[in-house]
């Protein structure tokens, strides 16, 4: 509980309370995904977003609360269907700042099927995937990122399966932006999450966010604090070799930036079609944007 | 033996009786007419019903269409026979399609001769075989009579004469050789029988007294749509020009099948050709007369009918000659008009 | 004849131009005034020599439903066509190639015309040939040779075939007329000997209006589009992909977009997203698609975010059959998802009502804020209609309940319990009207909530706010026809089998039975009253539908906890007319007072 309260006075300070809302998050103490709230937060703060103008879009898992605790507009939806939703509402309103959020669970096993597609049409929206490798909500079972040999109640001998590599997919499914964070690291998070959303296009924001309360094993905060990594400096991020290249670098696991390049975005391309049929394009508000 | 197919070509009188004989004596076998015709069997005689309003062919039928049906009769409309390959007893239609067969009677009857110097204005002609050829002169005849140059004058025409003038058109025939076709008449009885003609109303031209036709032409605007022109320059003007020159057999198809042939198909008097799986009936064919010794054409109703009836006798199993009991004379009555064995077909 | 109604059968194979020849010809039929009725038979191939049918029923009044028995036939395959010639009556018209370059496995067509039929042969292929130096316009020859046989107007074909091929150059168009001539000559050549005779048509005298020969997924789309369609999201399917190919075309002239997602989840998905944001949104999809979009559905329902979802029915269950016509998605329609999560359903029963649904679909949705499924099936997506449309569209733009502007900000209600169910809806970009909306039970706030209380009342009010869709602006919810009081039949339809009920309506009134028809385009809310009052009516209440089950009738039976008799069929052909009409007799006959003992 001191955790929290020392939060919500930093996020006092910081004029930030705006972007938030009065519900209290239904996470665990000590669950990384307070940082995330702060983050994004600040980086709705920081970039000058007016709240109305934000649209948070979750599926289902501990991370898909997420909307809860924002005062922006929201929608919690179905378990794996934020990026699809997401989709719409961008499509549907050029001006509104769209994020999806949910978890390792909702994006990569129930949802995989929408991530290249969302990717290659680099809608322009922001994905933040809160990975703790395992579904906390339903208490502990094994998930698409759990480790090989991870023990839990679906996988009381041992989990016969290799976990995915969200990073090694998202690259070659063409994002057109894909860093990593870590939970552990909230200034860094923050700083991130300002930058995933700062990208015009498709951006994936890969955030290793250890469960505190079902997985006592593996990604722990007390290993991961001690082995992440920056990635390298001189790391050319408009590389897709070296992206792939540092996504498979196995552990430590490098957190920053791993690839950004510009690309029209969906709207860009629905907006040629109009030109291309002799239609008028429709008046927009153009949301104010930071350089990235 | 039930599952033989019997074909007949033709659907005149004669294919037609040979059907319905074929089908009672053997209600198991396939039975399929072969004819060029649109239309199910109708007689060729009630077509001069057209002049009298008669429009509707459905009027003119014989046997409604479901009498096909009951009786498993196929009849293959608008199909017209390539050629026949009496080896393998298949016959190809000109459609590509083969159709086998155990027994052939080919009945397909005559089809209008026209002489060679005439055969470049066929278009101009107007033919009366069938019954769309019927429709079409009554189509072209002007309403409240019209006027008709016969060319020929054959006893087809002569009949068809006879109701044009009795519905109130005017007829002109350009009589020569083949005037009273298949009549025999000789040059001393000619010049009575013209005079007939006359009685009954037409008017006639002697083709020598004009030196023969020399051209048909189309009509000029506002005029008859027809001219004809002679040799020595005279003209006659027509709504319809039309050619009765006799007939003659249609066997074109019959070419490569090595039966016998002289003008028409060659049979015995029980109506089979030399191929022992194909026969001939009616107008199609030259029957052996005993009497006569040589092949002769029997014409008229009553003998086309009953060489279908034979032939189709002969083709189950039996085995009786044909005899021909139409009388052939032509005659002028009390009143000074033809009569014709040919004319009664009621 | 005193008025025309002749039908018109076209069958060959999938390269044959079948369809387009049908296309053409019911476009010139409309052109030169007729009312036409039409719907193709296609094959599930996607290419090759599969069986396809152009089916067209040409009438001075429009049709409701295609004849059993066509006047003329055309045939442009043999091995196809033949074992349609019995579909010909008597005294009609089989029209085919007089020299195929080789025949059927069944031999020539000529070996199948029935006595009572009259053949018209056409050497097709030749006449192609020589008019264009080829053979690819034969269809189009013998487009022509129809049309000369019958003396239709030239200039309507003409008008057509510059239409048609005018994309594929003036050449192209120039080389089809000439082949269409061509044909023509010949056909005008033919001595006709059938009876089918075309009188003169009636014109179009509705002033203000645009006469269009248009199917039932292009009346869709035409109904999207004057409803003012922004988003529309799909995944192809089989035989609602036109609708999406249509709008493809359309909407960016409009300055809408459209999105092929990557399946039916995706795509309703991002419809519910793009509704949530505001704007009018659907998405079109068959039986299987619409099983994959039921969770999404229900979230639809429970968030009350307007969508508009078309679904055109095919042959189930499973893939079933792809190419033919089912009625049997109306369960899935109405109680495919999970939980207690009512929407609207609404059948359209011809091409003009699939126009109606359409854009009435995208009011619904919004001034109810919820999902809206127009069920279509496949006989009417492909069905072409001659349909009259107004220059102005009859629809709504906006029909959002917008919060006031004192209600926003911190406590906004967003599932605000109000008189009616409907709550006003703040979208995204309104100041203060800040909200989420979740799959979760919720209480005003649209925060998680479980408690009993309000289950029920949100329950309740989810229910209780479709009912206004029983009494919405200008849309008929269920329509009686024929006899007005006590009727020996009432025939109890929906959806596109009313065509077929209507005229074997006509048919049994002509045989003096009384009789009288109810078609039933709201399916949910049910219009129990109107359907009610029918019934009482009616001694007997029949209820023909192309289901396995009578999905329909169970949802009568168990709505009004009264007795219908079913009469079902799975052909996957529409229902045949001589069906209804033969339980109708039977049904006549067995409430007569004599046949009562």
């Amino acid at each position: 509980m001191v955790y929290l309260e020392e939060k919500l006075k930093e996020v006092q300070d910081s004029g930030r309370l705006e972007y938030r809302s009065k519900a209290l998050p239904t996470w665990c103490p000590g669950c990384g995904y307070f940082a995330m709230v702060d983050g994004v937060a600040h980086a709705l703060n920081a970039l000058g977003i007016p709240k109305e103008n934000t649209v948070v879009v979750s599926g289902i898992g501990c991370s898909s609360r997420f909307p809860f605790f924002l005062d922006t507009f929201g929608m919690h939806t179905l378990h794996g269907r934020a990026l699809p939703t997401a989709t719409g509402v961008k499509v549907a309103n050029e001006d509104l700042t769209v994020l999806a959020v949910g978890g390792d669970g909702d994006g990569f096993a129930i949802g995989c099927g929408h991530l290249p597609h969302v990717a290659k049409r680099n809608v322009d929206i922001t994905y933040l995937l809160f990975d703790n490798g395992i579904y906390g909500l339903t208490k502990g079972q094994t998930s698409p990122t759990s480790a090989k040999g991870f023990k839990t109640p679906t996988s009381p001998y041992e989990n016969p399966d290799q976990p995915l590599n969200p990073l090694l997919m998202m690259l070659s499914y063409g994002a057109s932006w894909v860093g990593q964070s870590y939970a552990g690291q909230p200034d860094h998070l923050k700083e991130m999450i300002v930058k995933a959303m700062a990208h015009r296009g498709f951006s994936y924001l890969h955030i290793l966010s250890p469960c505190v309360t079902f997985d006592k094993t593996h990604r722990t905060y007390g290993n991961l604090g001690m082995t992440v990594r920056p990635v390298p400096a001189g790391h050319d991020t408009t590389s897709q070799d070296a992206a792939m290249r540092l996504a498979t670098g196995g552990d430590p696991p490098p957190i920053g930036v791993y690839y950004a390049v510009p690309r029209p975005t969906l709207g860009d391309s629905l907006d040629g079609l109009v030109v291309k049929a002799g239609g008028e394009l429709p008046r927009r508000r153009g949301t104010a944007r930071a350089a990235e | 033996m039930s599952e033989r197919h019997h074909v007949i070509v033709g659907m005149g009188i004669t294919g037609n009786e040979a059907a319905i004989t074929l089908r009672r004596r053997e209600p198991q076998s396939r039975i399929t007419i072969v004819t060029l015709a649109s239309l199910l069997f109708y007689n060729r005689y009630d077509l001069p019903q057209v002049f009298r309003g008669k429009h509707d062919w459905r009027e003119f039928l014989v046997h409604p269409p479901a009498f096909y049906d009951d009786n498993r009769i196929t009849v293959r409309r608008n199909s017209r026979v390539a050629n026949v390959d009496p080896l393998n007893k298949v016959m190809t239609l000109e459609h590509k399609e083969d159709i086998p067969y155990d027994t052939l009677l080919v009945a397909t009857g005559g089809r209008g001769w026209i002489p060679e110097e005439l055969a470049e204005f066929r278009p101009l002609m107007q033919g009366f075989g069938s019954f769309e050829q019927a429709i079409t002169v009554a189509r072209a005849l002007p309403e409240g009579g019209g006027r008709v140059v016969m060319l020929g004058g054959d006893m087809i025409g002569l009949d068809l004469a006879r109701t044009l003038i009795d519905t109130g058109h005017r007829v002109t025939l350009v009589a020569g050789e083949q005037t009273f076709w298949p009549h025999q008449v000789s040059a001393e009885r000619r010049p009575a029988f013209v005079a007939a003609l006359e009685t009954m109303g037409v008017e006639v031209v002697e083709q020598d007294s004009v030196g023969g036709v020399a051209q048909i032409a189309q009509g000029a605007k506002g005029l008859p749509a027809r001219k004809v022109v002679f040799r020595d320059g005279s003209e006659l003007m027509a709504d319809v020009v039309m050619p009765f020159y006799g007939i003659q057999p249609a066997i074109d198809f019959m070419g490569r099948t090595g039966v016998d042939v002289e003008r028409g198909l060659l049979v015995n008097p029980e109506l089979r050709t030399t191929d022992a799986a194909i026969w001939a009936a009616g107008d199609v064919c030259q029957i052996w007369s005993q009497e006569e010794n040589r092949y002769r054409f029997y014409y008229g109703w009553r003998n086309v009918r009953a060489m279908g009836e034979v032939a189709a006798g002969n083709m189950t199993g039996g085995n009786d000659a044909f005899v021909a009991d139409q009388d052939e004379k032509l005659e002028i009555d009390a009143e000074g008009r033809l009569v014709s064995p040919f004319w009664e077909y009621a | 004849m005193d008025a025309t109604d002749i039908q018109i059968l076209i069958v060959g194979s999938a390269g044959d131009g079948t369809i387009a020849a049908g296309n053409i010809l019911r476009q010139a039929l409309a052109e030169a005034g007729y009312k036409v009725i039409s719907f193709d038979v296609y094959p599930p191939e996607i290419r090759g020599f599969g069986k396809c049918i152009a089916r067209m029923r040409a009438t001075i009044e429009q049709a409701y439903s295609l004849k059993q028995q066509s006047d003329v036939m055309l045939s442009l395959d043999d091995s196809h066509a033949i074992p349609h010639v019995a579909e010909v009556r008597d005294w009609g018209a089989v029209l085919y190639e007089s020299k195929p370059v080789a025949n059927a496995p069944q031999g020539h067509i000529t070996g199948h015309i029935r006595p009572g039929q009259i053949p018209y042969g056409c050497a097709i292929r030749e006449i192609s040939e020589k008019a264009t130096g080829a053979n690819r316009s034969r269809n189009i020859v013998a487009l022509g040779y129809l049309a000369g046989l019958y003396r239709l107007p030239r200039e309507a074909f003409h008008a057509i075939i510059d239409r048609q091929f005018k994309k594929r150059g003036a050449e192209v168009a120039s080389v089809n007329r000439k082949a269409f001539d061509e044909g023509y000559a010949a056909g005008a050549g033919a001595f006709k000997l059938d009876d089918v005779a075309f009188g003169p048509p009636k014109p179009n005298v509705v002033p203000g209006t645009v006469v269009e020969m248009i199917n039932g997924n292009a009346a869709v789309v035409k109904g999207c589009l004057d409803a003012g369609i922004d988003c529309f999201f799909g995944y192809p399917i089989t035989p609602a992909t036109t609708i999406m190919e249509r709008l493809a075309t359309e909407m960016p002239r409009h300055g809408k977009r459209l999105v092929q997602t990557e399946d039916e989840i995706s795509a309703i998905s991002a419809t519910i997203g793009a509704g949530f944001a505001g704007t009018r949104s659907a998405t079109a999809t068959s039986g299987p698609g619409l099983s994959l979009m039921q969770e999404m559905l229900g979230l639809g329902t429970m968030a009350e975010v307007p969508s508009v979802v078309f679904v055109s029915q095919r042959g189930g269950p499973s893939t079933g059959m792809p190419t033919k016509t089912e009625q049997s998605d109306l369960n899935s329609a109405l109680f495919g998802g999970h939980g207690d999560a009512p929407r609207i359903v609404m059948a359209p029963t011809n091409v003009e009502g699939c126009y109606r649904c359409a854009g009435k679909a995208f009011e619904m949705a919004e001034a109810y804020q919820t999902p809206v499924i127009v069920l279509l099936d496949l006989y009417l997506s492909n069905r072409y209609e001659t349909v009259a449309f107004g220059q102005k569209s009859p629809f709504e733009p906006d029909v959002n309940k917008r919060p006031r502007k004192q209600d926003l900000g911190a406590g906004y209600k967003r599932f605000a319990l109000v008189e009616g169910g409907v709550s006003p809806r703040a979208v995204p970009g309104d100041a203060g009207g800040m909200h989420i909306v979740t799959g979760l039970e919720h209480n005003e706030l649209g925060r998680p909530a479980d408690s009993a209380e309000m289950h029920l009342a949100m329950c309740d009010k989810r229910l209780d706010k479709l009912k206004g869709a029983l009494v919405h602006p200008d849309f008929t919810v269920a329509k009686r026809f024929g006899a007005m009081g006590k009727a020996a039949v009432g025939l109890l339809a929906w959806g596109s089998t009313f065509g077929e009920c209507l005229e074997a309506m006509f048919q049994a009134e002509k045989e003096g039975i009384d009789c009288s028809a109810m078609k039933v385009v709201m399916l949910s809310p049910f219009p129990e009253e109107a359907v009610s009052a029918f019934m009482d009516d009616c001694a007997a209440v029949l209820v023909p539908e192309l289901n396995h089950d009578g999905q329909f009738a169970r949802l009568v039976q168990g709505t009004l906890g009264r007795k219908v008799v079913k009469l079902t069929r799975v052909p996957g052909v529409p229902m045949r007319v001589s069906d209804i009409l033969g339980e109708i007799r039977r049904l006549a006959g067995r409430n007569l007072p004599q046949a009562a003992e």
